[in-house]
């Protein structure tokens, strides 16, 4: 990226005029920070309902069913059962890649991200443990969720450790070559998934808005679901932006976490997760490798941009209450230039050759790569436009 | 993580167009200067313009400059990612392990998190165990740094389930209320281990230390941010310091400087201490962040083809029948004499193991870690920041968390050979001016359940006021005792501590003062 040095007359001058009032609301200035922070309080609002919280809903939903659907393949060992797991699986994978624009708060303060999502798996560690009696013997018991969470590093815990034992090759396996032992750690680990899960969408929602049994699930294992144990919602911090014990200092701020959470995402696909392999040819450096999906992650990513700019998930955005929609009445230039370089991204990604694993020096990576570098670049700018 | 961003901040900017002239006549030439040095607080060179949550992964400018953008990032990766003992690229935990990440350490790149339990694999604990006798000298059976974790077959060396830390309450000469009534409450750790958990001998150069004189305590790790730019503060310029302060009287370590000189140096280098809390370590290429990328996992590399581990536990291991009884199976690669003791000890004090890391992720790692950002100060124009600013000063906080250094040339070296003086892998921050709010010595505050010696670098408080942001939490101090600033600043005041008088100073303040010193001390 280049060295930006951004013309401070611009800026002061359009600070000293939105700014240097005060409290004074009658400012001349039609876009008085009163109503530019109700504005963004509105934003904030819909992104909290909207993409936030319906995301980690779904999520916890889906890694719930997870849990059930392979305690139904260790009760009934058959391929359809095991092929409906591994639909579940990917739906729960789905979810989370797409609140990946969104790790900022709990799922970074808890270190839920490196619980549930570390790779690469320890094989060796994960024949241990699997040759292990007594510790198949504690993912066997009522409590093996938490027995799993507590004993098992992240290194054998989350997606990847599940997406070993029922894929190969980017395919369900065949039920008849995974012994019970695996399906016994799988049930254990997808039990911590899922409360990790429940913390996740706690943390933001609030005890007292999700369903009850995961509440109590959260309760009974002592975690952490507020800011720094202060009683108030992530939802809560971010919507008492500007005010005494939020961590934002200002609406700005808020805003402006968010658009970070969205850098920081397309930064990593680009860079890291298909730039190292691409670059550095490495094939060590792909996720999801057993189910070939990695490319479903990145593309997935991206749509957790679009959701955190565009005002919602599928079914519930509502692009008048955007950051899209703001910044475009504040600079249509710069807001077309980002949206199009979100859609140019998932195109990108979605045109890559699959899988991933088999093709990543492909010349469709580098692709890719220079799309999420620019959505990058761009965002920048409307992180620093919000400033303004 | 993540990119570069020079947003200007904007509170700067009503600052310079409330001035008294009219902003419109400003010109863009002109815009540079309007910043005053004071908010770069790592230097122009040195400083991310971001205070969201990923305000301590930032790369710096010098960073950006060199095109080391990408090789930052690779970088971080080693940072961020767990290690498992085999699968590649983050493969080589163990045999014995303190964490399985660095990142596990430093939530949010930042300083540690106050723990009820210790356990390695709590997120946020950046506890490490300091185990000594009653003298303050360690346990040498132990590595200094003691492992709670192993990988099969082995055992560690403490079972880290049996250890209990017990938050006790503690209350001042006066009462925890300040002059005007406002109360704060102090707590402090009490670490216990029982003799059943020790897997070796507890001994001090082979003499038998009784349990009842063994003593635990908790140090916690700090940010990583800008210790590159402390690494390039120069040499002469901290002796200067030292000799500054012996001058005026000020308690110096005898051990590190006495009469105008330097009584030790990092190993034999002449180069002067600078790192962690107890002032182990000099250059940053061979100081706490290099080490503990192989000491905490265990991670080989081709200058360190050797276990962090003490000669006792892989005696100890070897004589283990459990363990002798497995090592083949998990080890078959080792079977060399048929004898598994023999052979468990040379796994374990082998000095010439395969590297785990490779060279070139190794560089990746420390342009990463030479490379973080610190992030610029907030708020300086606020009233209440100002005051508090003048304060700071007044009341003496300022003598020992010195405001600002000027970097010098940054021809930095690496004690331990594998970077060249100034190596151009590495990003260098020469002639900054930064803000780093520390006077690199140690000093000693006398606090219940003390550190170690008693001896304890002035931490850097920049940055610090994101902690909440950035880490989740705002917990202070080498333990993490303090659960806010005035926490911590009360925990300076014991009768014998070096910042007494300030701590008096600033009891005497109003509480609107007070709270004042919390709005700088968090704005910067």
């Amino acid at each position: 990226m280049k060295f930006l040095k951004y013309p401070l007359l611009a800026a002061a001058a359009l600070m000293a005029l939105t700014s240097c009032s005060g409290s004074d609301s009658t400012s001349d200035d039609p876009s008085s920070s009163t109503d530019t922070e109700a504005t963004m309080k509105a934003i904030a609002t819909q992104y909290l309902s909207s993409t936030v919280i319906p995301t980690y809903s779904n999520l916890a939903d889906n890694a719930e069913e997870l849990v059930e659907a392979l305690k139904k393949v260790k009760a009934n060992p058959t391929d359809a059962n095991l092929q409906a797991a591994c639909e579940v699986f990917l739906e729960a994978r789905a979810w989370w890649e797409k609140s990946e624009a969104f790790l900022f708060g709990p799922a970074n303060d808890f270190g839920i991200d490196p619980h549930i999502d570390t790779w690469p798996l320890d094989v060796d560690g994960l024949k241990s443990e699997l040759n292990n009696a007594s510790h198949i013997a504690s993912m066997e018991a009522d409590d093996a969720d938490e027995w799993a969470g507590n004993k098992l590093g992240p290194e054998l815990l989350g997606f990847h450790g599940i997406e070993y034992i029922i894929f190969a090759d980017g395919q369900p396996k065949s039920v008849s070559s995974i012994p019970a032992n695996e399906l016994t750690y799988a049930i254990a680990v997808a039990g911590d998934l899922r409360n990790k899960c429940y913390q996740l969408e706690i943390s933001w929602a609030g005890a007292d808005n999700v369903a009850e049994e995961r509440a109590e699930k959260i309760e009974d294992l002592e975690w952490p679901c507020t800011v720094s144990g202060s009683g108030v919602s992530y939802s809560e911090n971010m919507l008492n932006a500007g005010q005494a014990g939020s961590s934002y200092r200002s609406w700005t701020d808020a805003m402006q976490g968010i658009v970070d959470g969205c850098i920081d995402i397309a930064d990593e696909v680009g860079l890291q997760k298909i730039g190292k392999p691409h670059t550095g040819e490495d094939v060590n450096y792909i996720e999801s490798p057993y189910s070939h999906k990695s490319i479903t992650d990145f593309y997935d990513n991206m749509v957790s941009i679009y959701n955190a700019y565009m005002g919602g998930i599928d079914g519930k955005r509502n692009e008048s209450l955007s950051l899209h929609a703001y910044m475009k009445s504040k600079d249509s230039d710069l807001d077309a230039r980002c949206v199009t370089a979100i859609n140019t991204a998932m195109s990108k990604i979605s045109t890559m050759a699959a899988p991933f694993v088999l093709n990543y020096r492909d010349s469709s990576a580098a692709d890719a790569m220079t799309a999420c570098s620019n959505l990058v670049d761009v965002l920048t700018e409307v992180k620093q436009a919000l400033a303004k | 993580m993540k990119r570069i961003l020079y947003i200007i901040p904007a509170a700067a900017l009503i600052l310079a167009g409330c001035s008294d002239s009219d902003p419109k006549s400003d010109t863009p030439d002109s815009g540079e200067e309007e910043l005053s040095e004071e908010w770069y607080t790592g230097g122009k060179l040195g400083t991310t313009f971001n205070a969201s949550a990923s305000a301590y992964e930032d790369p710096t400018p010098a960073v950006e400059q060199m095109g080391l953008v990408d090789r930052f990032k690779y970088g971080e990766y080693f940072f961020e990612r767990t290690y498992n003992q085999s699968t590649k690229p983050f493969n080589g935990l163990g045999p014995l392990y303190i964490r399985s990440s660095c990142i596990a350490c430093h939530p949010g790149y930042g300083h540690g998190k106050r723990m009820e339990r210790y356990r390695a694999g709590d997120w946020g604990n950046g506890y490490l165990l300091v185990v000594t006798d009653n003298t303050d000298t360690y346990i040498s059976t132990l590595t200094g740094m003691p492992q709670t974790k192993a990988v099969a077959p082995f055992k560690a060396p403490i079972d880290e389930e049996q250890i209990t830390i017990s938050w006790l309450p503690y209350v001042d000469e006066w009462g925890n209320t300040f002059p005007d009534g406002e109360t704060y409450s102090l707590i402090y750790p009490e670490v216990k281990i029982p003799k059943e958990a020790y897997y070796v001998p507890l001994q001090i150069n082979g003499v038998d230390v009784p349990y009842e004189n063994v003593v635990v305590r908790l140090e916690s790790t700090i940010g990583i941010y800008g210790t590159g730019l402390l690494d390039a503060i120069d040499d002469a310029d901290l002796k200067a310091q030292y000799a500054l302060e012996e001058q005026y009287g000020a308690r110096i370590n005898p051990s590190i400087f006495a009469g105008g000189e330097w009584v030790k140096t990092y190993s034999t280098t002449g180069h002067p201490l600078r790192f962690t809390y107890a002032l182990t370590r000099g250059p940053l290429q061979d100081a706490a962040g290099a080490n503990a990328i192989w000491n905490i996992t265990n991670v080989t590399r081709s200058d360190r083809r050797y276990h962090y581990m003490t000669e006792v536990y892989a005696q100890t291991a070897a004589a283990d029948p459990e363990v002798q009884a497995q090592f083949y199976s998990y080890f078959p690669d080792w079977n060399i004499t048929g004898d598994p003791a023999t052979d468990i000890y040379n796994y374990l004090m082998n000095k010439e193991l395969p590297a785990e890391m490779t060279d070139e992720d190794y560089v990746d790692f420390m342009v990463w870690h030479r490379g973080l950002a610190v992030p610029a100060a907030r708020d300086l124009d606020n009233e209440d920041v100002q005051r508090g600013k003048t304060l700071f000063t007044e009341i003496g906080c300022a003598t020992c968390h010195r405001p600002s250094w000027t970097t010098g040339d940054d021809v930095f070296t690496d004690p331990n050979g594998f970077f060249a003086d100034g190596d151009s892998r590495l990003p260098r921050y020469p002639h900054q001016k930064i803000w780093p709010y520390t006077d690199l010595v140690q000093h000693r505050l006398e606090m219940k359940n003390d550190i170690r010696t008693g001896w304890c670098r002035t931490t850097p408080l920049w940055g610090r006021g994101l902690s909440q942001i950035c880490a989740g939490h705002s917990d202070r101090l080498h333990d993490c005792r303090a659960r806010n600033v005035i926490e911590a600043i009360m925990w300076h005041g014991a009768s014998t501590s070096d910042a007494r008088q300030s701590v008096e100073n600033f009891r005497q303040l109003s509480k609107a003062d007070r709270d004042a010193v919390v709005k700088f001390i968090d704005a910067i």
